[in-house]
């Protein structure tokens, strides 16, 4: 993955094997690939939720101001950084290009 | 020296069962197998064709489409007189141990293989109950009270599913957590619960269960076990001498990393066990429970599940 990743038209997607199971507000993701198990806060869990291999990250963004409006100015920072963690620990990549 | 195929036993159990793995015991020594026998008779497989216990040959075939089950052969060690050899499917995996020893590397055995064979379910390292047709689980590390608890509820009246290992059906459906099955065996009582489980003292050999009780359940004993049943509480104990006894409810992520930190074989089970925790955790009312003493930690516990159900 490049250190620019993602950019604006990148369309993340989750690995196949890894699966989240809804708990309170948060997400535990399992990945029965890489054998781990965390615990994504709400605002990650979100990320991880639109990470389905058609949304863009500037989607993804436009989405999530509209949901937290109050936090519009940091959402784009946010985005990006919660997508390269997961990322480096193997939960997303990049998706084929969008049609 | 192996067992020859046609030896006549002095006694064999009935086939039983632990989980899915299907066994049974034969002895030349008609007081360690009416023992055994004994322990050992909630694992009865109702499900199989029995051979009859006392003095017969064994025929161990299973249930027609059953597989065959496992064997153990206790015999007097030839070279040292009072102990025996403890064979399984006829290969000699435990020389000369006294007779207590051998009944209690049994008891382990079992459990052991028990885990390695039942995978077709969740399986977790706790305490399983049943109040009224709900099944709570205990899920805990050892030394946590987990076995002590499981015994004075059941002491208390509870139907007994485990004290150690409890299995999980997974519903293929996804409708639902699925049950918790039985797997009663005798519940394990550590030395440093001899005093507030002393009513259950049993009968043991010299040496049985290296220092522990290995108590026995079901008919004749006092002490119910459960039928399979729908999972309702989640209870997960901590022992500790100078605490208040409490319940405190828990989150469904507590809840979930708590089971999951239990389940024996959650990797094999992949998102379909990640997936049946989180039915459990979100379906179940789930608590820590600290305790001192153990009748309060019983009396919270039946009051929480008399409350439900």
């Amino acid at each position: 993955m490049e250190a620019s990743w993602p950019s604006a038209d990148s369309v993340p997607v989750r690995r196949q094997g890894a699966s989240g199971v809804e708990l309170d507000d948060n997400i535990a993701v399992y990945d029965d690939v890489g054998q781990l198990m965390i615990l994504l806060n709400s605002s990650a869990g979100a990320v991880w939720n639109l990470c389905d291999g058609a949304t863009t990250v500037d989607s993804m963004v436009k989405a999530l101001s509209e949901t937290y409006p109050g936090e519009a100015a940091v959402i784009g920072d946010d985005v990006r950084q919660t997508l390269r963690k997961l990322a480096e620990i193997g939960l997303v990549t990049e998706g084929p290009a969008a049609p | 020296m192996p067992v020859p195929e046609e030896h006549e036993w002095a006694h064999c159990t009935p086939n039983l069962k632990a989980l899915s793995y299907r066994f049974a015991v034969c002895t030349d020594d008609v007081a360690l197998g009416a023992h055994i026998s004994e322990l050992l008779s909630s694992l009865r497989d109702v499900d199989a064709e029995s051979p009859a216990g006392g003095m017969v040959d064994a025929d161990l075939d299973g249930a027609p489409g059953e597989p065959t089950p496992h064997r153990y052969a206790l015999t007097a060690a030839p070279d040292r007189p009072g102990t025996v050899d403890v064979r399984r499917d006829g290969e000699l995996v435990e020389p000369r141990l006294a007779p207590g020893v051998a009944v209690g590397w049994l008891v382990w055995d079992v459990n052991r293989l028990a885990a390695e064979l039942s995978g077709e379910h969740l399986l977790f390292h706790s305490g399983g109950l049943e109040a009224s047709g709900v099944g709570i689980l205990v899920p805990a590390a050892s030394g946590s009270g987990k076995s002590t608890l499981t015994a004075g509820l059941v002491r208390a009246g509870l139907g007994y599913l485990s004290d150690e290992l409890v299995a999980l059906e997974l519903d293929a459906a996804g409708s639902g957590p699925g049950r918790l099955l039985p797997y009663p065996k005798p519940i394990t009582v550590k030395p440093g619960s001899f005093g507030v489980l002393a009513d259950m003292a049993p009968a043991v050999l010299e040496g049985e269960g290296d220092g522990e009780w290995l108590v026995p359940v079901g008919d004749g004993t006092g002490r119910r076990i459960a039928e399979p049943c729908e999972p309702g509480f989640v209870i997960v104990p901590r022992y500790d001498p100078s605490a208040e006894t409490a319940l405190v409810a828990l989150s469904e992520t507590e809840a979930f990393f708590t089971l999951a930190l239990h389940a024996v074989n959650l990797l094999p089970h992949g998102p379909a066990g990640s997936e049946a925790l989180g039915r459990l955790a979100a379906e179940c009312a789930c608590y820590g429970l600290t305790f001192s003493d153990l009748g309060s930690a019983c009396a919270l516990v039946l009051g929480l599940a008399g409350a439900r159900v």
